[in-house]
């Protein structure tokens, strides 16, 4: 059996032999600790990328089977995006950054993690009428035709590959920080947000139509999001449905028109409030459920909307800091959660610095003992 | 609806243009400067604090609503100052050494001005030394540290250590919180309050500073 059979195999709730070893990545300073170690080869350890070639040389090191985070889509993002440059270097050595998405970040030497914003460029009409719309329009550049055309052939036959629907939320808050989507819903302007959002997811649609239209065939389909933290979502339930429902409604009854039937979204932190808007139209299968620093549960959303409900992620990965007992403990966990069926466990966010490789090679094994 | 109700009105909904507006038209008709800030802004942003509490309000709604207090505020401020009236308490706040993230620490700074304690606001990647520093030197009652990340989460511990070796460990209380902080991690850093948003942290300051 294939990992492609046997991942799809569990999300239509078939017979498989066993459980696939699944993984999301890692944090780059775990890899460069690694490195140190002598646990890995170091040239692994930069431009490591989900489903790259580093990154499954890396799979067979460790003992994984694939990442799900492994997507292929058209350039969906900002087009061109701005150009980064360095807007002001501070006395302590941090650099104030212009970024590709037009946000100033902070970065400091000796600091590298999720990106600190400064300042955004994307603050009213005229900045997004002039600077972001034009990179926000639908152009054939953005499909590798060829590509595509030749997908099926060319693909990795062993590995799930999913389609990249890209972020109808997700990458906006990116080009305006937090803070700054904050501002921007509650502007003078009323309309100025939803139509920064219609026009982009606008964009996105076409391009995922354009890779379709190929003829490339894809195992899954997935978003990116990140649009909820500890508390819950970075919006009201209510504002998201409004302004995102029927964005995702449209991208996935296109998926289910090419026979795309597995829907996943990656979003971090406690999701619970935007799962209806998300389930109702189309997306139906959560990622990566992170239990361990959020308390994001899989248990409740199954029971709440059924089998219809599916799963990949949900175990604890700060397990893989701590010893065997602690990895078996949440292995225990799990095997109850995979025994539901339509759940795939995998760590619930990307190996973070201090995982210990021994414990991550045992927990990918002792995954793949695991009967159904 | 009087001035005040008005005021707050407004200020839940973000209106901070409007805010500034009404808390100039309230001084101009000779209302008192804390009864203003008192009944409208505070009054406001409590009522924000609570809803948000109760997860009827979201992120955007506190961050509107700060930003329009500020704007009712800072025309207020002279005005407290002549008339020698007193913040309620002194917090120190900062996202630790390391951590460059501040958005969730800059909540907590908006509610804990909202309920009238006066914030020193240390910025992000503050190393314990300075929380420690800043609490001696401007008597602030209270230590409040922020961590996006479970990397630097640990440098809390590091705070309550230097607190301790300072000896001021008995004179000043600490509070943590942030993403990957949990009530255990307080306990087990010897930290003394957790809590797990920024209108909970604000309530719980405003109660050790009564102490």
């Amino acid at each position: 059996m294939t990992n492609r059979e046997r991942a799809m195999n569990i999300l239509h709730y078939k017979d498989v032999d066993r459980l696939p070893a699944v993984h999301f990545g890692y944090w780059g300073e775990l890899l460069q600790e690694w490195a140190q170690q002598g646990k890995i080869p170091a040239e692994l350890a930069v431009n490591n990328w989900d489903g790259n070639e580093k990154d499954r040389i890396l799979d067979g090191l460790i003992g994984w089977d694939f990442n799900w985070s492994c997507t292929r889509g058209a350039n969906s993002g900002l087009y061109p995006r701005f150009e980064e440059k360095v807007l002001e270097v501070l006395p302590d050595g941090s650099k104030r950054v212009l970024n590709g998405s037009g946000v100033i970040e902070r970065i400091k030497p000796g600091i590298t993690s999720i990106p600190a914003e400064d300042d955004y460029t994307l603050k009213d009409r005229e900045a997004f009428e002039t600077l972001y719309k034009p990179k926000m329009q639908y152009t054939p550049e953005r499909v590798d035709f060829e590509y595509f055309r030749n997908f099926n052939e060319t693909r990795d036959k062993d590995r799930p590959i999913g389609l990249n629907l890209g972020s109808v939320l997700g990458n906006i808050r990116d080009m305006t920080s937090v803070v700054g989507m904050s501002y921007l819903m509650y502007d003078e302007d009323e309309e100025l947000f939803a139509d920064i959002i219609d026009t982009y997811a606008e964009m996105q649609y076409q391009c995922v139509k354009a890779v379709l239209e190929t003829g490339a065939k894809f195992d899954f389909a997935h978003y990116w999001e990140d649009i909820c933290f500890k508390n819950g979502p970075l919006l009201s339930p209510e504002m998201f449905d409004e302004l995102c429902a029927k964005h995702y409604k449209k991208r996935n009854d296109l998926c289910h028109e090419y026979g795309i039937d597995v829907i996943s979204l990656d979003c971090d932190g406690v999701t619970e409030k935007l799962l209806p808007t998300w389930f109702e139209n189309g997306v139906n299968t959560m990622f990566p459920i992170e239990i361990g620093v959020w308390g994001d549960q899989f248990e409740p959303a199954r029971k709440k909307y059924g089998k219809g409900m599916l799963g990949v992620g949900g175990m604890d990965k700060t397990a893989l800091r701590k010893d065997k007992a602690a990895v078996d403990a949440e292995i225990e966990r799990i095997k109850r959660l995979a025994s539901m069926g339509g759940f795939i466990p995998c760590p619930d966010h990307r190996l973070m610095p201090g995982t210990k490789f021994e414990l991550v090679q045992y927990y990918a094994e002792e995954i793949k003992k695991i009967r159904l | 609806m009087s001035i005040y109700l008005e005021i707050s009105e407004n200020l839940q909904k973000g209106k901070a243009k409007a805010v500034k507006e009404l808390v100039q038209k309230a001084v101009d008709e000779g209302l008192p400067a804390k009864e203003i800030l008192e009944k409208s802004l505070l009054a406001g942003m409590d009522e924000i604090g609570e809803r948000f509490k109760n997860g009827t309000v979201y992120v955007p709604e506190v961050l509107v609503a700060a930003r329009a207090m500020k704007m009712g505020f800072e025309i207020l401020v002279p005005l407290l100052a002549e008339s020698g009236v007193k913040a309620s308490g002194k917090v120190c706040i900062g996202t630790v050494q390391g951590d460059l993230h501040d958005i969730g620490k800059n909540l907590v700074k908006m509610m804990m001005e909202g309920k009238g304690l006066e914030v020193v606001d240390l910025g992000n990647d503050v190393p314990p030394k300075t929380f420690i520093d800043t609490a001696i030197e401007q008597n602030c009652q209270v230590i409040c540290c922020s961590a996006l990340l479970t990397t630097t989460m640990d440098v809390m511990a590091d705070v309550v250590k230097c607190a301790e070796e300072a000896g001021i460990r008995d004179k000043v209380k600490i509070m943590v919180g942030g993403a990957p902080v949990t009530e255990e991690f307080c306990k087990e850093i010897g930290a003394d309050v957790y809590t797990s948003d920024a209108a909970s942290a604000a309530d719980a300051a405003v109660e050790l500073c009564k102490r």
